[in-house]
């Protein structure tokens, strides 16, 4: 789980860290100079005529190292057919550099800041890249984007420009290859329990005033319980933070814990800022409403997630927010374990007044950091080749996903099924292997994204009943480029944090009724003392600027 | 200095109240003290001795019991499968014989070159010792930081070795400093005489001070030893192949992957038990050799702290 779209303290940290090594080694992105662009010299390895759809298999016996994500579900194994069927039939050999997963981002900050990166950085949310981008370490990958056929292929075809607008830089490039989806996939949403609900005779709800209505019914049955009970209010600094998240995307912003402090107003071609805006405030209003008809347990916004699940697997509550797999390993399974006849399933997020839509920005994924100096090898360009195959090929993502077709799984149709004999996340406990932890498939590292059909491959009865559900939404329009210069970004910095944590308090009061809604107006005065206005502005001004610019 | 008074004040009381003893009995005042000491020590020993207990408990008890807080000092609902998932894993054992080869090559390498770097700096009249010293307190107090150590080490060819683990760390300026001083304290005669007696330098290090210093050799090695078996951090850093890593890296990757959960193999009796008491397994299997060595050093321990610490 990440806080999308925030740069956190940790990543800022970073930052400020480069900022003074670069200075200290007076080291500047500019020492290639003219020639970084001629790649006649970097063709060792490299396919003539290499196109999409099109295997890549490099002309002589490459290496090239990779940071690698140890999973301890499926820690890393050198005899993994991954690796050895790779080297078939690419002619690479990857030499990875095995990083824990507790700590995969600061040792990844420490190879880049000490020079020492393997040339494929992977596993990288964005914004995360942004903190390396003034030191020059990573690549524009933007700019070489013209060797890889299959990304370009991809973003075409499924309309991505937009989002990869989104995460230029202010010198209009890109760092980072993200991991690109054709439908967007949501996460989360809430869970009931249908059993109560056929019980006292109420139905699953489909709209935001229906989930009113149906925590209402529960109530009078119930009196005594808060029917929804909430969780993921720690180890992020939102309260509530997916169900705030899923309610805001009802009204078509950015909160909860893809909370974003500035909001673009389609009509009046500006920025906004959020936690002021009247989507917002209806937010804040329907879970004040909530909290007060103690449909809604307040403790909610501080419990941990244990608790919350406790009180579900209680029966002190009947609803709580979900994604499909802690529906299915966690809620479901404890349930049948404890409470007989218990049934729980999740519904598609409920309609609010922004009709049936989607957050703009989740088709993007976590992707791939180049190292800059990937770029002084002789082998780059078959590598970005590769690289282009591997992730973004249909092959390339079938390959990393199911493995190797009569071998781990077989396919009829648009279906795969995975050979007797081998289980993946439990799905046949009986089984002697494991696709993750015996053959190295379907590994995070290289497992992310790519056509509905492969996505929607793997999921669960339930997850694909969620996950169809939604990808008929429409998705919200994305925010237009708006890339800040560097010292905009340090102020913008200074500004963000006191104005979330205001937000973050002052939602909390409102909600929990500890503040009246008459005070609103006041409200929007202090954030406004605390920058909100000159932050829009400043992101507004960016925006201009940028399209100046770049048309 | 606290520490190190406090105890010399009881014992001169103590040996106050044995002498009054053998003349009368001790006063009222005095039971009331021992009375109050006595159960203000339980006290803390309690309060002490409850977090570890209740994690050893936990260790062993079933995953609904845990989630439900029932679990205090006594296992419930008596329950292997984390020590089973753990133990049944061979990087585990890997990554143990890691932690064990790493303790005790960094230590004897510690040990050593801080024991010769002391005894040199106790010598007053060596030429140059305030030089050496203040280049050991220097490191006290400024480091070069993180990525010009990690450049240094990587340019000495010291990643993916023992080395990277056992050299930098080898000397703690603290652990040096007490040592020193432990050293200085040392009556002069007792090396005047062995001189005439005909040792050389390192004979008089070797036969007369080593073994008058085992109480601050035992302190030493267990602070050294304790630090090399709990640390993690220069192996993170240093190693790039996951069957170089100590079990420290192992357990804290493993506490990441189980609480992430995420798309764990969980949806099984086993991973969710795993989630819910991997951290107090963790906590008990690195703490548990520590412990054991504990009690045969304690006796030095004891005396070997304090005797740096006072001069006179």
């Amino acid at each position: 789980m990440t806080n999308h779209g925030q740069l956190s303290r940790r990543s800022l940290l970073a930052a400020a860290g480069f900022a003074g090594l670069s200075a200290l080694t007076g080291c500047g992105s500019g020492d290639d100079g003219g020639d970084s662009k001629d790649l006649s010299k970097k063709q060792d390895g490299a396919m003539k005529n290499y196109r999409a759809g099109e295997q890549f298999k490099a002309t002589k016996a490459l290496s090239i190292s990779l940071l690698h994500n140890n999973n301890p579900v499926y820690p890393t194994k050198k005899d993994w057919l991954f690796w050895q069927e790779l080297t078939k039939r690419t002619g690479v050999t990857l030499k990875p550099v095995d990083v824990p997963l507790s700590d995969y981002e600061k040792k990844r900050s420490l190879l880049i800041g000490s020079g020492d990166a393997p040339f494929l950085i992977p596993k990288t949310y964005h914004p995360s890249e942004v903190a390396f981008v003034s030191s020059g370490a990573i690549l524009p990958v933007s700019e070489y984007v013209h060797l890889m056929p299959n990304f370009r292929d991809k973003v075409k075809k499924w309309n991505l420009e937009p989002e990869l607008d989104s995460i230029r830089q202010s010198d209009g490039k890109y760092y980072l290859l993200p991991g690109l989806h054709e439908k967007p996939k949501s996460g989360y949403s809430m869970a009931f329990r249908t059993d109560v609900l056929e019980k006292i005779g109420a139905s699953l709800p489909t709209t935001w005033d229906e989930v009113y209505d149906t925590l209402k019914t529960l109530k009078d049955e119930y009196p005594d319980r808060y029917p929804l009970t909430d969780r993921w209010s720690t180890n992020t600094v939102y309260p509530a933070a997916a169900l705030v998240s899923y309610l805001g995307q009802a009204h078509g912003i950015h909160a909860g814990w893809t909370y974003e402090n500035v909001t673009f107003d389609r009509k009046a071609r500006k920025f906004v800022y959020t936690g002021t805006t009247d989507q917002f405030r209806q937010v804040v209003e329907y879970l004040r409403k909530l909290v007060a008809e103690k449909l809604l347990d307040p403790e909610s916004f501080t419990q941990t997630d244990d608790d919350a699940v406790k009180k579900l697997l209680g029966e002190k509550s009947f609803a709580i927010s979900a994604n499909p797999q802690e529906l299915v390993q966690n809620y479901r399974f404890n349930l049948e374990k404890q409470v007989k006849g218990a049934k729980i399933e999740m519904i598609p997020v409920p309609v609010g007044p922004a009709g049936p839509v989607v957050l703009d920005g989740i088709r993007l994924e976590n992707g791939v950091m180049v190292s800059s100096k990937a770029l002084k090898s002789d082998n780059f360009v078959a590598m970005m080749q590769f690289l282009d195959w591997l992730w973004y090929s249909d092959e390339g993502q079938a390959f990393c996903k199911w493995g190797v077709e009569g071998v781990t799984y077989t396919k009829s149709g648009d279906s795969y099924a995975l050979k007797s004999g081998i289980s993946l996340m439990g799905s046949d406990p009986k089984a002697p292997k494991d696709l993750q932890k015996d053959f190295g498939f379907f590994n995070g590292v290289f497992t992310y994204g790519g056509s509905w059909e492969l996505v929607s491959s793997s999921f669960s009865p339930d997850e694909k009943k969620f996950q169809d559900a939604m990808a008929e939404r429409k998705q919200l329009p994305i925010a237009p480029p708006h890339p800040l210069e560097s010292a905009e970004q340090e102020q913008v910095t200074l500004w963000e944090t006191p104005l979330k944590d205001h937000m973050n308090q002052n939602m909390l009061k409102f909600v929990l009724g500890k503040r009246p809604m008459s005070q609103w107006e006041a409200y929007v005065a202090e954030a406004k003392a605390k920058n909100s206005d000159r932050l829009a502005d400043l992101h507004t001004k960016a925006y201009e600027r940028y399209r100046k610019d770049n048309g | 200095m606290v520490n190190a008074r406090v105890p010399a004040n009881r014992a001169s009381v103590k040996r106050a109240a044995v002498s009054r003893a053998s003349v009368n009995r001790p006063t009222r005042g005095y039971r009331v003290f021992q009375g109050v000491n006595g159960i203000v020590l339980t006290l803390v020993v309690a309060v002490t001795l409850y977090p570890f207990l209740n994690i050893i408990a936990r260790s062993f008890s079933g995953e609904r019991q845990i989630r439900a807080g029932e679990v205090t000092l006594w296992p419930k609902d008596f329950n292997l499968t984390t020590y089973r998932i753990v133990f049944g894993d061979g990087t585990f054992w890997r990554s143990y014989g890691n932690t064990v080869l790493y303790t005790v090559v960094s230590t004897v390498v510690a040990m050593t070159l801080t024991t010769v770097y002391a005894y040199v700096l106790s010598k007053k009249d060596l030429r140059g010792r305030g030089a050496l010293i203040g280049i050991a307190v220097f490191t006290m107090f400024f480091s070069g930081g993180l990525i010009p150590n990690y450049v240094l080490i990587t340019s000495l060819g010291l990643k993916n070795s023992i080395w990277a683990i056992a050299l930098p760390n080898a000397i703690s300026v603290f652990n040096l400093l007490v040592m020193k001083a432990f050293f200085e304290n040392m009556p002069g005669e007792l090396e005047e005489a062995a001189q005439i007696d005909g040792l050389s330098t390192y004979g008089i290090l070797w036969r007369i001070v080593l073994p008058l210093s085992k109480a601050v050799i035992a302190t030493m090695l267990l602070f050294y030893t304790v630090s090399f078996w709990n640390s993690w951090f220069s192996a993170f850093l240093y190693m790039d192949r996951t069957e170089l890593m100590p079990a420290t890296v192992y357990l804290r990757n493993l506490i990441a992957g189980a609480t992430t959960g995420g798309n764990a193999g969980a949806g099984t009796d086993q991973l969710s038990q795993a989630a819910a008491n991997i951290q107090s397994v963790t906590i008990v299997l690195t703490a548990l050799p520590i412990l054991a060595v504990y009690p045969f050093v304690q006796r030095y321990f004891v005396s070997g702290v304090m005797l740096g610490a006072v001069k006179g």
